[in-house]
């Protein structure tokens, strides 16, 4: 408690920007520096590893999951979970190859029926949840299921004649290209950074969603429409993981049975790592964004340094506990 | 929002009402295991003109002997409103070691048997100890050690293969007749006096309501952690039956696990807000979930659409789990 009114007006600049760093916002830059520091390590054990090509690689790959995890951030935000992004995922880059053929011509409509799949699964996620008050987890799980059979099915295994078309060569474009030195697939997610940033910072819908994420009765008496929110919500993670999809689908050419399934895990880590907190209304993009990057630079290094699956997997689950007990703890109780 | 029901007095109630009431999520579990069973038994005399045999009985009862107990153990950590993903691992960790290392003899099969159980419980209490000193996420926790207890499983089992001693297979998982039950009857008893422990009542105050728990005396953070120990025991010992029901070792064979842990438990109307529910309900949601694998291949359904149903279904089940707990006028 400071004392009065003159250090109101003379406080001290360090004061201001400590006050403007709250705990909620420092995560964000320790999300950042835990991906310097892997960057630095990296570099260290392998010369090169942090040079610009090899920097690129690694962003491109971190898009993927910090596509995902977009979608997981919002839902997150409010205290749900999405455990439908990797056969969403899956799907929709079936979809997408199977509807467009490989050409250009009907690349354009061939994302927008993908997009609207992805919108379509979460308008369902969402519906169930909020409407019909089945559990995030019980109602994504299911929708996992339904996608996963669907897409199976419905692709015959991946057998069908179709399903081996490549992606159409703009959509191809869109990952392997670079404008101005940059991948293409970079600035889209820089995009994507700043309009959500914009969405969740500056607008009357990113502040309901904070609100829904801190007290769901309470933003319910105060007038916010919380199953609206909810059902958007749930749409805008169905999105994400189509666009992600698209996105992979680009990035590999064709679309393979099982791709979605390492999104899951990734993009609840990667908001995890970037200080969101699981139980809701805590938490921003850019955090995880942060957490995208260290995730998938952490794997290119334990990758250089030649480790076996056994080992990366423990030392994988070994980081993200370390993280946790960090930054990720709770509040003392009584 | 206050109805008649609600507001009636508690006495007004009779033993009969009450008890309908508050075993409402058991007794839909144990309707759809009926109606499941019957469902199977019509689909197999339409494709075969007879009846399910002792052959085909038994091999549903071994079948779901893995789910079963990962679903029980995955039961105990819900209902102190927590989850479990590492159950995956576990199992995976489990089957790994008895397919490496178990011989036959019975000095062998008993000692690995209990280690496994060991290494199980060593598993719980590292998440357990994380979850109620390191103050974090079970969901987060649990997603971390799943990774490294499957990490541990690859070390020890790299590539699929190994074996179990007949002997064991015929202990844990007998093909000559359905006398796994005896396991299933022996959870059912040891569940009922769990249930009025000490431990087992901590664990549905927990569930309820975690600071009135406190406030009562409750050691809420050991209790947790014997959530989680429990957890980790039945995960090994489902780890076991796989073993013994595959008669070989897989070390990704239990990642489904995860997933299919959570659907007996939803099945089993045991509620993911905590505090309510019965791990017998579990066990039918095991058996559901593997005879609607049955009742799919006989309605002649392309076996790729399986996930499809599987999906469709448990979100179907527990929206008239809360349908009908409505129409009881039991909330939540």
């Amino acid at each position: 408690m400071t004392s009065g009114a003159e250090s109101i007006t003379a406080e001290p600049r360090w004061r201001q920007l400590l006050a403007y760093l709250t705990p909620d916002r420092r995560r964000v830059f320790y999300a950042f520096g835990a991906a310097i520091l892997v960057f630095v390590v990296g570099e260290l054990l392998h010369p090169g590893f942090a040079s610009a090509e090899s920097v690129k690689a690694i962003l491109v790959i971190a898009s993927f999951v910090g596509f995902v995890a977009a979608g997981q951030t919002f839902v997150i935000l409010i205290g749900g979970i999405d455990l439908s992004v990797p056969w969403v995922l899956n799907a929709a880059a079936i979809l997408l190859v199977t509807t467009s053929l490989g050409r250009d011509g009907r690349a354009a409509q061939a994302v927008l029926l993908t997009l609207a799949l992805g919108l379509a699964t979460g308008l369902l996620n969402g519906v169930g949840i909020a409407y019909f008050a089945v559990p995030a987890v019980v109602m994504t799980l299911g929708m996992n299921g339904i996608m996963e059979g669907l897409s199976l099915g419905l692709s015959k295994g991946l057998t069908c004649s179709s399903c081996a078309s490549y992606a159409p060569p703009a959509v191809q474009d869109v990952v392997r290209t670079d404008v101005a030195g940059v991948p293409a697939d970079l600035l889209l997610w820089l995009g994507i950074t700043i309009m959500i940033t914009f969405l969740l910072s500056a607008t009357t819908f990113g502040r309901r969603i904070y609100a829904i994420g801190n007290n769901e009765t309470a933003s319910f008496l105060a007038g916010i429409s919380v199953r609206v929110v909810t059902v958007a919500l749930y749409m805008l993670s169905g999105l994400f993981a189509a666009l992600a999809g698209i996105v992979l689908v680009g990035y590999g050419g064709q679309a393979t049975l099982g791709m979605g399934d390492p999104y899951l895990f990734q993009s609840i880590a990667a908001c995890v790592i970037g200080g969101i907190s699981i139980l809701g209304g805590r938490g921003h993009y850019l955090g995880t964004v942060a957490g995208s990057i260290t995730l998938v630079a952490l794997v290119s290094v334990l990758l250089a340094e030649n480790m076996p699956d056994w080992g990366r997997s423990v030392v994988y689950g070994v980081s993200i506990l370390f993280i946790l007990l960090l930054y990720g703890r709770e509040r003392r109780q009584l | 929002m206050t109805t008649a029901a609600e507001t009636r007095p508690y006495r007004s109630r009779s033993r009969l009402q009450h008890f309908m009431i508050q075993s409402a999520p058991l007794l839909l579990a144990l309707i759809i295991l009926a109606g499941m069973g019957v469902l199977y038994v019509v689909l197999f005399y339409r494709q075969l003109s007879r009846f399910p045999g002792n052959f085909e009985w038994t091999s549903v009862v071994n079948t779901s002997m893995p789910l079963v107990f990962a679903g029980v153990g995955q039961s105990i950590v819900v209902l102190t409103r927590g989850l479990d993903l590492s159950v995956g691992g576990m199992i995976d960790l489990a089957n790994g070691l008895a397919a490496t290392h178990m011989h036959s003899g019975a000095g062998s099969m008993l000692g690995w048997s209990l280690l496994v159980l060991l290494v199980g419980a060593a598993g719980g209490a590292i998440n357990g100890v994380l979850v109620a000193y390191g103050r974090l996420q079970p969901i987060l926790v649990t997603l971390a050690t799943l990774s490294i207890y499957q990490g541990l499983a690859i070390k020890v089992l790299p590539e699929p293969g190994g074996a179990v001693p007949i002997e064991y297979t015929k202990i844990l998982a007998n093909p000559n007749g359905p006398t796994s039950l005896v396991f299933v009857g022996f959870i059912a008893v040891v569940w009922f006096v769990f249930r009025r422990t000490r431990l087992g009542v901590d664990v549905y105050a927990i569930g309820n309501d975690e600071e009135a728990a406190r406030a009562h005396g409750v050691r809420v953070r050991t209790i947790k952690i014997a959530a989680y120990v429990l957890s980790g025991m039945f995960a090994a010992a489902a780890g076991l039956f796989l073993a013994a029901t595959t008669t070989s070792g897989d070390a990704t064979s239990g990642d489904v696990f995860v997933l299919t842990s959570i659907a007996a438990v939803v099945l089993g109307g045991i509620s993911f807000f905590g505090g309510r529910g019965n791990a017998v309900g579990t066990v039918a949601g095991a058996f559901v979930l593997t005879l609607l694998i049955n009742v799919l291949f006989f309605a002649n359904i392309d076996p790729l659409y399986q996930s499809f149903f599987q999906g469709l279904f448990l979100i179907v089940a527990v929206l008239l789990g809360t349908l009908i707990r409505r129409l009881v006028g039991l909330r939540g």
